[in-house]
């Protein structure tokens, strides 16, 4: 590959490039261990579960619930505008990932196990996904 | 004699810069600063020194990395020990024991701190991960506390009222002490913490723990050398750690890190032969409010869930009974970054000492000293006291 997809280093190109592939068809993946069928995320070199170097990407429905979720009051760095929110999803699948929550009823901050569901914002020219409260 | 156990281990030296908003030095600067200060506290000179923790911070050092045996190119001393992959606060603590212990040195100097790194930039650069798995979303340092801290309100919601107090009892603290950045600012009240520019929910600005400048030092060396030195001995009594997942990339799960601290406490109790209630000082690592009331939790000062509470109870102020962060804390004297968990025990020894000043604790004997929380998924502390 040689766009950049938002990995830093070749190494880290080389765990999480497919996932930034994915991001850019608006398809959103996790790895799956082939030997003991858990999902995981961050992408490691292996499964947390039974540390087998055998799994691939596959792709999450995009439903599930918050786990925790904030309003950013204060911008981190230039380039994002406040107050935006900030969540952490448990998807249907058993992992979890990091991203911000866009519209939903009244552009309310979700409460804890809020079902929500995928959508996808551009930011800086990256393609990202981001969740929305479901009512 | 050999040194045999942990309490054979004596802080004789602590050295603490100036703390500013922002420092017209460099780190490395800093840190050489707070070495001689730590070492001429010591009594000792820098050929003294046969073991080193510390990070090359640069500008002015070595590209290469790690580099912090370029630290005896500096202190013109060969050494026979060297720590660089935590060289701050207990874990540098615990390794430089670990060093003394097995023979591969007799004094470690532990300097570090931060100087001409803080920009003008609206959160400081180190406390955003450029993860690429966290920057885009917008996550930094205390949101991913924040994250915790929802969860933990939205079980037990009075707890905010609580944190907001004991921000503004430290911040109190801090105020009167003519060394700490915040000084002469206040008194705050609950009120005002509440009220002050929102950050990121729960928390506001006054909840938050400072992004400063500056270094600190400590020397370690046997108890038996100590002896000579002239300063009173603090020994170290216990020590834990505990390490869950690398900081600020995972988002932290609630279940997991709000007790984390619990483990280590035990086994640094257990070292120590001692409990909470023998505690003294409590120089905890106050990166926000909530984070100080979840330590008296996980270190077994109080149960579950009655962290704010058991502050309001015993008081944690200078004339309560469980004085905390003596100095002003993380939220008012300073947050120097990776050098800040070494204040904590520079703090401690002070106390124990009896040469803390106006700030002084009376009867302080047995302190304890923590670095990082929730957020940060990772977690330790020493118990510290003087040597008898």
């Amino acid at each position: 590959m040689t766009e950049f997809t938002g990995a830093t280093d070749p190494e880290a190109e080389e765990l999480t490039g497919a996932f930034w592939a994915a991001a850019r068809r608006r398809e959103l993946v996790r790895p799956v261990c082939g030997d003991c069928g858990r999902s995981f995320f961050t992408p490691q070199l292996a499964c947390p579960g039974c540390l087998s170097e055998n799994w691939t990407y596959r792709t999450s429905s995009g439903r599930g619930t918050v786990y925790s979720a904030t309003v950013v009051r204060k911008p981190p760095s230039p380039g994002f505008e406040v107050p935006f929110r900030l969540g952490v999803v448990d998807l249907e699948e058993g992992w979890s990932m990091l991203a911000n929550l866009v519209g939903g009823p009244d552009e309310r901050l979700p409460g804890i196990d809020a079902p929500v569901e995928l959508t996808w914002i551009e930011r800086d020219g990256r393609v990202l996904p981001a969740f929305t409260e479901v009512v | 004699m050999a040194p045999r156990t942990l309490s054979d281990i004596a802080i004789v030296g602590v050295g603490v810069t100036a703390q500013e908003k922002r420092s017209a030095r460099n780190s490395l600067q800093v840190a050489l600063d707070a070495a001689k200060l730590a070492l001429a506290d010591a009594g000792l000179r820098h050929t003294d020194v046969d073991g080193i923790a510390a990070r090359w911070p640069g500008p002015g050092g070595t590209l290469l990395d790690p580099g912090s045996a370029d630290w005896s190119t500096l202190l013109g001393v060969p050494v026979g020990w060297i720590g660089d992959s935590y060289p701050q606060g207990i874990p540098a603590l615990v390794d430089a024991a670990g060093a003394i212990l097995t023979g591969q040195a007799t004094t470690v100097l532990i300097t570090g701190g931060q100087a001409g790194v803080l920009g003008g930039g609206r959160v400081a650069s180190y406390t955003q991960p450029g993860n690429e798995f966290v920057a885009p979303f917008g996550a930094f340092t205390a949101a991913h506390f924040a994250l915790v801290a929802q969860r933990h309100l939205a079980r037990y919601p009075h707890a905010r009222r609580g944190a907001a107090e004991i921000a503004a009892t430290i911040r109190n603290t801090g105020s009167a002490n003519p060394d700490a950045i915040m000084h002469g600012r206040g008194p705050f009240t609950a009120e005002d913490v509440l009220g002050a520019t929102p950050v990121v929910d729960p928390f506001t600005l006054l909840d938050l723990c400072l992004a400063s400048e500056g270094g600190a030092a400590i020397v370690v060396t046997t108890l038996e050398r100590a002896r000579d030195l002239p300063r009173p001995p603090v020994v170290l009594l216990g020590a834990g750690m505990e390490w869950l997942r690398q900081q600020y990339v995972d988002p932290p799960r609630y279940e997991q890190v709000w007790s984390i601290g619990a483990r280590a406490a035990a086994t640094a109790f257990g070292q120590a032969g001692i409990g909470p209630s023998d505690v003294d000082v409590a120089q905890l690592y106050d990166v926000n409010s909530l984070e100080v009331a979840r330590q008296f939790e996980a270190l077994g000062f109080c149960g579950p869930g009655e962290g704010t509470d058991f502050a309001s109870a015993t008081g944690i102020g200078p004339d309560g009974k469980l004085p905390t962060c003596t100095d002003g804390g993380l939220l008012s004297f300073s947050h120097i970054g990776w050098g800040a968990p070494t204040l904590k025990i520079a703090e401690s020894v002070r106390q124990l000492r009896g040469e803390a000043g106006d700030r002084q604790i009376a009867g302080a004997e047995v302190a304890v000293a923590a670095g990082a929380g929730s957020g940060a998924q990772y977690y330790n502390l020493a118990l510290l006291g003087r040597a008898r």
